[in-house]
């Protein structure tokens, strides 16, 4: 299993990624090239950089904030890695939300992805289609795209 | 042969030796009075003058005569009567040249539009009638008191820049600066605005009318804001009798009730509402409930028109109103709360977002502050209503230096906020409460030049501090003593009607002096942030030992007030100055002086107070931890604004979420800015990246988006009505929420 993760940047305190405000790790690398993506330097799969899991850890420990968001780039794309820290802090009571551009039916079908969610809070699906634009959805760019509560309903 | 003579202002005369002679004579005679020689034959002297003027020029000017009679004197060993009339001469030309500065000044208000004049306060619009008519006055009245009023010291210091007295020009007037206004108090057995008598109101829309208008008529009265300390318990009042008088009205109607049905509902009040079984009666009590919130609503709405469009000061302006709630856990008090909220949030008739009052919601835990606490709802319904119109801003009642004075069930030991940032609570010449008291000055110490003249040396700096705080406080007391000369009849809504605290004691013949040391006199601070560079190369905000400095500086600045204040025996405390008017001129004074210093004159304006600069990249909870421990030690006033993008409309939790990190940073006073912008065409509130809008997508073009940001804790519509500085400063604002 991969102690690394790579990532683009990470925000603390971002009032527009989630409920509340939250700490945003955004993860490197995508393959769904969404039209009008509004983070295309997270697309490159060999760009931003290369973290210890621990650094990250404690890097978002340190602003003794519990609620974090990763999101990218697309997480899933490093399953292990997502997985390394949302089970490590899910365990320490954080609220976790991730967005991702898979939709909840392609990660449940991927054995390495399906087991991070039972870590995770919020789940916020599918690609951006900038033809389904609404500037006045709560939280997610486009009508397609889905929250999911997997934990509870707020 | 000379025939005309050219004065100054262009115009010609004829020449007349006769002149030269009265002026002479002048000058002999004064030189004499005071004891000095000045023996010399008028009319000789005369003519040894006009022979030293060139005579083959038709025409001379007044200057070259005048230096031809000083000369002349000095050659003719009268030196001390050259030197009496050069003195003359130099006092007229100052004269001359308050004028002439004057005359400057409103041929800029009057041909110029672009320039700061006009915009000196982003509320007075200065383009109409009225608004022109009292920037002429200001302007003039500005300049008589620099001139005329002020000791020549302290003038100095002003015009210097080392300091800045504010609200100058209503120096002459002798006005207080601003108040808390006791509406229970003014209202129990009504009150007269001078031009009428008013009866104690009997329904909550009553109620809220009187309360513009006593808003309106202390506005009149002074230069700064008008705070209510607890509108939802005085409106309370109001809802209570609405109660009474609908439910009194369904039991007359009402044919079919019993005579013990009909004494209940006749002595029913609203806080027992609950107490009905029988559910007959319990359903017309929901009615009525519901028919005095509908009224209760109305009249909120009404009251927020009002202090939008009613006019004060010569129709240019209209009052600084805030209304501070949301303690109060009585039904009615409730009520107020709710739909007060519920008004602001429908905005104005096209759904604008309302300029005022500024509404500021106390917070308090075991009231509203936690899930569970009986007003936690209204605390909600805050957070909602400020994520879509600014307001209300949050006042924290647990915050330490408030909470001293708390005691519970006693609503005037409540902390006040006026919009601005006033704050007026503790007293050593009386309660410690809020009714009735305000600020009677201030004036600001322009730190960075203090900063920029003592480089690196703590040990100057100190001293010169010092110094600054004496002159300062001295300033402070000699406008106290003036203001102290006036009468009630020069106040008579605040004075006349009681409002000022201890005031319904006097006549209307009697000098204010005896009630005005329940005021307070503040002395403010203004770029802490920049005067930190200056000295150390770093500012609070990227480092810790500049933090250090900054927070002893301050605090050597509240311990000043604090023994002035014992030794004196007067409420002197130290303001965190919010800096409209301000903002630019000390540093384009500093920059006339000292240049364009990196980090400290290199921008339009100074950092407010001692916030950190707006323009520095940090985080929310930095932001917080860096401010928060100012607010003990600024008494006088204070708040710490986070700035955060998108649109917290949807993201309330993120709203609450900051409040409670102002809460734990141990802020006093804190609001939440964000990017207000409307599309009237197509309704869209959010935000609009350029000039598109992002729902209907219309590029903005005649009918323009409306936007609107705060500005010295005043909210102000589109960028225009901002004076330079601020406008510049407001372009520099980097957001906390994003910060990376």
């Amino acid at each position: 299993m991969s102690n690394t993760v790579r990532l683009a940047d990470r925000t603390a305190f971002s009032s527009v990624d989630g409920a509340g405000l939250r700490t945003v790790i955004w993860f490197q690398g995508c393959v769904h090239r969404c039209k009008g993506c509004h983070n295309p330097s997270t697309h490159d799969l060999h760009g931003g950089e290369q973290f210890e899991i621990s650094a990250v850890l404690n890097w978002i420990r340190s602003l003794h904030w519990k609620k974090v968001t990763f999101s990218g780039g697309d997480p899933f794309l490093q399953a292990e890695a997502l997985y390394a820290l949302v089970s490590a802090l899910k365990q320490e009571g954080y609220d976790i939300w991730v967005y991702t551009g898979y939709t909840l039916d392609q990660i449940k079908k991927d054995s390495n992805m399906v087991k991070c969610l039972n870590h995770i809070d919020v789940l916020v699906d599918g690609p951006y289609i900038s033809e389904l634009k609404n500037p006045n959805l709560k939280f997610r760019g486009s009508s397609n795209q889905k929250i999911h509560y997997l934990t509870k309903m707020p | 042969m000379i025939l005309q003579v050219v004065k100054r202002d262009g115009r010609r005369v004829d020449y007349d030796i006769q002149r030269i002679e009265d002026a002479l004579f002048k000058a002999q005679a004064q030189t004499q009075q005071r004891g000095l020689k000045a023996d010399f034959d008028v009319s000789r002297m005369a003519s040894w003058v006009e022979e030293h003027l060139s005579k083959d020029k038709p025409e001379l000017e007044i200057e070259i005569i005048q230096d031809t009679v000083e000369k002349t004197l000095r050659e003719k060993h009268q030196d001390d009567c050259a030197k009496v009339y050069a003195m003359y001469r130099n006092e007229r030309s100052k004269q001359r040249e308050i004028r002439g500065s004057l005359m400057k000044a409103l041929e800029q208000l009057t041909f110029q539009d672009e320039g700061s004049v006009k915009r000196e306060n982003a509320n007075i619009d200065g383009n109409t009638a009225m608004g022109m008519m009292l920037q002429y006055g200001s302007q003039a009245s500005k300049r008589f008191a620099a001139h005329f009023l002020l000791r020549p010291e302290h003038a100095e210091l002003h015009d210097s820049g080392a300091i800045h007295i504010h609200d100058l020009d209503f120096y002459a007037m002798g006005t207080l600066t601003c108040c808390q206004i006791d509406l229970v108090k003014l209202f129990e057995n009504g009150f007269s605005t001078g031009q009428g008598s008013l009866r104690e109101p009997q329904d909550i829309q009553s109620y809220a009318a009187l309360a513009a208008i006593a808003i309106q008529s202390n506005q009149n009265d002074q230069h700064g804001g008008q705070s209510i300390p607890a509108f939802d318990v005085a409106m309370a009042l109001g809802v209570r009798k609405t109660f009474r008088t609908i439910i009194r009205e369904m039991g007359e109607l009402l044919e079919h009730l019993s005579d013990a049905e009909r004494d209940i509902l006749n002595q029913i009040e609203l806080e027992d509402k609950d107490s009905m079984l029988d559910p007959k009666l319990s359903r017309l009590i929901n009615k009525a409930l519901l028919k005095t919130e509908r009224r209760t609503y109305q009249a909120m709405e009404a009251l927020i028109h009002n202090l939008n469009t009613m006019h004060s000061r010569a129709g240019a302006q209209v009052p600084f109103s805030s209304l501070n709630f949301g303690t109060d856990v009585s039904v009615a008090g409730r009520m107020v709360s709710e739909q007060l909220l519920k008004a602001q949030e429908a905005g104005l008739g096209n759904g604008e977002t309302p300029i005022f009052p500024i509404l500021i919601f106390k917070v308090k835990e075991g009231i509203n502050f936690n899930p569970g606490d009986v007003n936690y709802d209204l605390f909600r319904l805050a957070l909602r209503v400020s994520a879509k119109r600014l307001f209300p801003n949050f006042s924290f009642l647990d915050a330490s230096f408030n909470q001293v004075y708390y005691q519970a069930g006693k609503v005037e030991t409540e902390v006040t906020y006026m919009g601005c940032r006033t704050r007026v609570l503790g007293n050593r010449c009386g309660e410690a409460q809020v009714n009735g008291r305000g600020n009677l000055s201030f004036t600001t110490i322009n730190l960075v030049r203090l900063g920029i003249e003592h480089k690196g040396d703590w040990t100057a700096f100190d001293e010169m501090l010092d110094l600054r705080l004496n002159q300062v406080l001295n300033q402070l007391l000699t406008r106290k003593a003036y203001q102290a000369r006036k009468q009630v009849k020069n106040f008579p809504f605040l004075m006349g009607q009681g409002i000022w605290r201890s005031s319904d004691g006097l006549k209307r013949e009697d000098y204010i002096e005896s009630v005005l040391n329940e005021g307070t006199l503040s002395i403010g601070f203004i770029g802490l942030a920049e005067c930190l560079v200056a000295m150390m190369g770093q500012h609070h905000g990227a480092c810790k030992d500049a933090q250090r400095q900054g927070l002893r500086i301050v605090q050597k600045m509240y311990d000043f007030c604090e023994v002035k204040s014992i030794e004196l025996n007067l409420n002197i405390t130290l303001l965190a100055t919010p800096a409209e008017g301000l903002a630019g001129r000390f540093t384009q004074l500093d920059r006339k002086r000292y240049g364009v210093l990196p980090g400290v004159t290199d921008l339009e304006y100074y950092t407010n107070s001692f916030h950190v600069p707006v323009h520095y990249k940090c985080s929310i909870v930095d932001k917080l931890n860096i401010e928060g421990p100012y607010h003990a030690i600024t008494p006088a006033g204070h708040i710490s604004y986070v700035e955060i993008d998108g649109d917290p409309a949807q993201n309330v939790d993120a709203m609450e979420d900051i409040v409670r990190l102002m809460r734990s940073t141990n802020i006093g006073y804190g609001s939440i800015n964000h990017p207000l912008d409307h599309d009237p065409v197509c309704g869209y509130r959010g935000v609009i990246d350029g000039d598109r809008c992002p729902q209907c997508g219309r590029e903005e073009d005649a009918v323009g988006f409306q936007r609107i940001r705060r500005i010295t804790g005043y909210l102000v519509g589109s960028l225009e009505r901002f004076n330079p500085a601020k406008r510049a400063e407001v372009e520099a604002r980097v957001k906390h929420g994003t910060t990376r």
